[in-house]
C-alpha cells in the first residue's frame, strides 16, 4: 500500500528570466515498509522534493497525498502543516539536530509531547523506544556527550516518537564512518520493517546504496531514473503476516 | 516540558554570570533611585524635622538655606510680640569643615535655643538634649564620636550627651546640635593672627579720619564685628490663629521675609534640589533603558545561539506558542534572576553607603514591574526573528 503518493510535483523558485525549476512533474510513490534512496548530485532537487512533500515549501503545482488523503493540490494545504508534520513525518538529519539543552530521552519524549502525549507517559514511551534503538542505557546523556552513532540513533528514536508513516532522513549517514553509516541503515531498515513506515532517504552516500529497497535518481529537478526495483527479500512483511526474513547475506542486516 | 527551564539548567553557568552581569546594572538602577529619594529626603530633613509654622528671615533672602540670612540676635523678640505667634526662637546654621573623631569631616552646626527654643534635635537615638548653656552637644551618629566623648571644636572643648540617627544637612552631611551662643561663637570666633590683621586695619582706617593712635585703641572694640547675629527665627503659631495673619504681620511691620514649611520645603525642592533631582532623575531613566536594552541584546543573543534548535522545533512541529513562551520565559527569567542579584547587592551596600539611600518597597516593585514588562517588550525582536525562522533550517537549506 501507498503511503506517499506524489504527482507532477513542481517547484520553482523566483519568475521570469530568473526562475529556477527546482521539480519538474515528479511523480513518485512510496509503500509502507519500504526503505527508499534519492540520488543525485548537489542542486538536483531531493532536499526541494523533501521540503516540498513535508509542506516546508510550498508546491508550485502537482499534488501530495499520505495514506491516501490528499495533503496538497491545486497549489493549496489541505492540511495543517506543522500539525501534518507532527502527526505524519519523522525527520533524521545529518548533523542529528537533537536539541542541545535535552536528554536524550527528553529529545524524544518532547516530540511526543508536541503531539498531545502526557508528560509521563511520554517518557516512559522514550525510555522503551530508546531501548528498542539500543541506546536505552544513554536515555539521561545530553547529545554533547554522546557519540556521533548514539546522537543518531536518539534522532531516529525522535523521528519515530509518534510511529509516523513516513520518516525522511537527510544525508542520515554523511557525517558517520562507513561502520556507524552502515549500522544507521540496519537501523532505518529495521524500523522500515518493523514499524512499517516507509523510510525515505536522501544521500549522496554511494557506499550505503546496496541497503537500499529503490533508489531514485534525480537530475536537474526530475526524477530520472529508477535504479533497481525493490527485491522481494528487501521488502519489509507486515509483523502480523510473517516473520522477517532474513534474505541473503547482507552487510544491512 | 519546560524548554526555558531546561536550557537554564543545563547552561546554569552561563545564566548566573549573565544574572550577575545584568544584576549589577539593576543595582546602579535601585542605588539611582535611592539616592534621588534620599536626596529630596536630605534635602528636606532639617526643614521636616524642625517643625516650625513659620520661618523668618532677612528681608527679600530666600534663606536660610538655599540664601545667607543675617538677622539681629535680639530679632525673635520683635517676632515674639507678633499677635498669634506662640513661640519664636533664634535659629543658626553653618557648614564647616573640622577634625572631628580622628578624621576630616564637613559637617553643619546648628544653634539653637537650647532652653525650651524651637530647632532642636528632636527625637535622639541615645543620650539626652542639651541641658546646658555651654560645652554640651547633641551630634549624628555617622560622625563617629561617641555618647560621653569630648571633641574640639574652636577654642573649646564639647562633651557629647546625646546621639541622633540620620541627622542631615541639605547636603546629606551629618549635625551637630550646639546652644545658640557656642555655635555662634564656633562661628564667629577668628584666629588670633586674623583678630590682630583685623585691629590693625581699623586703627590705620580711624587713623586716616583724623584720631590719635590713643583714641582710635580706645574706639577699636566699637569697630569689632558683631557676633550676637542669627540667620533666621523660628515660629511656633499659637492654637487656633491663622499662619498667614502672623506672616503678614511679620512682613509688613518687622520688615522681614517669612516662609510657612511647607513654602520653605517647595524653595529647596524648586531650587537647590531640582536640578540635582532632575539630573539624578534622567540618570535613573536612562539607566533603566540602557538595562532592558543589555537585556534585549542578551535574549537576542541567547536566542540566535538557539536558531537551529528552534527551527528542528518548528519543523518537528512545534506551535509558535511553544517557541514564543520560551523565549518569554528565559526573558522573563534573566530579569527576575538579575533583579534578584541586584536587591541582594543593595542589602549588602545599603548599611555603608556614603549617602542616604531611600528605598521605597512599592518604588522597588514598580522598577521591578517595569524591568519585566522592559524584559518582555525586549524579547519581541528575539520572537519575531524566531518566528521568521524556517523550519527548512533545520536542514541546512
Amino acid at each position: 500500500m501507498a503511503v506517499l503518493e506524489v504527482e507532477r510535483l513542481s517547484k520553482v523558485f523566483g519568475t521570469g528570466e530568473t526562475a529556477v525549476h527546482a521539480l519538474r512533474e515528479v511523480t513518485v510513490s512510496v509503500d509502507a515498509g519500504e526503505l527508499a534512496a534519492l540520488l543525485g548530485p548537489s542542486g538536483s532537487g531531493k532536499s526541494t522534493l523533501l521540503l516540498c512533500t513535508s509542506l516546508i515549501e510550498p508546491p508550485s503545482a502537482g499534488a501530495i497525498a499520505v495514506r491516501g488523503r490528499a495533503v496538497w493540490r491545486d497549489g493549496a494545504a489541505l492540511v495543517d502543516a506543522r500539525r501534518f508534520r507532527r502527526e505524519n513525518i519523522g525527520f533524521v538529519f545529518q548533523g542529528h539536530n537533537l536539541i542541545p539543552f535535552l536528554t536524550a530521552e527528553e529529545n524524544v519524549a518532547l516530540a511526543m509531547q508536541l503531539a498531545g502525549v502526557g508528560r509521563r507517559e511520554a517518557a516512559r514511551r522514550a525510555r522503551d523506544l530508546l531501548g528498542y534503538l539500543e541506546v536505552g542505557h544513554r536515555a539521561g546523556a545530553l547529545p554533547a556527550t554522546l557519540s556521533g552513532g548514539e546522537r543518531q540513533r536518539v534522532a531516529i528514536g525522535r523521528a519515530l516518537a509518534n510511529e509516523p508513516p513516513i520518516v525522511f532522513a537527510d544525508e542520515p549517514t554523511a557525517a558517520l564512518d562507513t561502520e556507524r553509516g552502515m549500522k544507521v541503515m540496519a537501523l532505518l531498515r529495521r524500523v522500515a520493517r518493523e514499524k512499517r513506515s516507509a523510510v525515505i532517504a536522501v544521500t549522496h552516500d554511494e557506499r550505503m546504496i546496496e541497503g537500499f529497497d529503490t533508489v531514485y535518481e534525480m537530475n536537474d529537478g526530475r526524477l530520472a531514473q529508477k535504479l533497481h526495483a525493490p527485491a522481494p527479500w528487501k521488502r519489509a512483511p507486515h509483523p502480523s503476516t510473517a516473520a522477517a526474513p532474513s534474505g541473503p547475506a547482507s552487510s544491512w542486516a | 516540558m519546560d524548554l526555558a527551564l531546561r536550557d537554564v539548567r543545563r547552561h546554569a553557568g552561563k545564566f548566573v554570570a549573565t544574572s550577575a552581569g545584568v544584576g549589577m546594572l539593576l543595582a546602579i538602577v535601585l542605588v539611582m533611585n535611592g539616592i534621588y529619594r534620599g536626596n529630596i529626603f536630605d534635602g528636606v530633613w532639617l526643614i521636616d524635622n524642625t517643625r516650625a509654622d513659620l520661618w523668618v528671615v532677612e528681608h527679600g533672602r530666600g534663606g536660610p538655606f538655599n540664601e545667607s540670612s543675617r538677622m539681629s540676635g535680639e530679632a525673635h523678640r520683635s517676632v515674639a510680640a507678633v499677635p498669634g505667634v506662640a513661640r519664636a526662637s533664634p535659629f543658626i546654621a553653618y557648614a564647616a569643615q573640622r577634625s572631628l573623631a580622628g578624621a576630616s569631616q564637613q559637617f553643619t552646626i546648628v544653634g539653637y535655643d537650647v532652653f525650651g527654643g524651637l530647632g532642636g534635635p528632636g527625637r535622639l537615638a541615645a543620650g539626652r538634649g542639651i541641658e546646658a548653656a555651654h560645652r554640651e552637644a547633641v551630634v549624628d551618629a555617622r560622625l563617629g564620636l561617641a555618647l560621653h566623648e569630648s571633641f574640639a571644636l574652636g577654642a573649646h572643648a564639647y562633651t557629647v550627651v546625646g546621639l541622633t540617627r540620620g541627622a542631615v544637612d541639605p547636603a546629606g552631611n551629618p549635625l551637630v546640635y550646639l546652644s545658640l551662643p557656642d555655635a555662634q561663637e564656633v562661628l564667629y570666633q577668628q584666629d588670633s593672627h586674623a583678630l590682630v590683621a583685623a585691629r590693625a586695619a581699623s586703627a590705620r582706617r580711624l587713623e586716616r579720619a583724623g584720631f590719635g593712635s590713643a583714641e582710635a585703641a580706645r574706639l577699636l572694640p566699637l569697630l569689632a564685628p558683631s557676633s550676637a547675629t542669627v540667620n533666621a527665627v523660628l515660629v511656633e503659631v499659637a492654637p487656633g490663629r491663622d499662619v498667614e495673619d502672623v506672616r503678614r504681620h511679620v512682613q509688613q511691620w518687622l520688615h522681614f521675609s517669612a516662609y510657612t514649611a511647607e513654602e520653605e520645603r517647595n524653595l529647596m525642592l524648586e531650587g537647590r534640589l531640582k536640578k540635582m533631582s532632575a539630573v539624578l532623575g534622567l540618570f535613573r531613566s536612562l539607566l533603566v533603558v540602557v538595562s532592558i536594552v543589555i537585556i534585549a541584546l542578551i535574549v537576542y543573543v541567547l536566542t540566535i545561539e538557539k536558531i537551529r534548535p528552534i527551527a528542528t522545533l518548528k519543523l518537528i512541529g512545534a506551535s509558535n506558542a511553544t517557541i514564543v513562551r520560551m523565549i518569554l520565559e528565559q526573558s522573563l527569567l534573566l530579569t527576575a534572576g538579575s533583579f534578584a542579584v541586584a536587591y541582594a547587592l543593595l542589602q549588602l551596600v545599603r548599611e555603608r553607603f556614603p549617602r542616604t539611600l531611600i528605598l521605597l518597597p512599592e518604588e522597588i516593585a514598580l522598577t521591578f514591574a517595569v524591568m519585566l514588562a522592559g524584559g518582555v517588550l525586549a524579547s519581541f525582536l528575539a520572537i519575531a526573528h524566531a518566528l521568521r525562522t524556517p523550519p527548512s533550517l533545520a536542514l541546512g537549506s
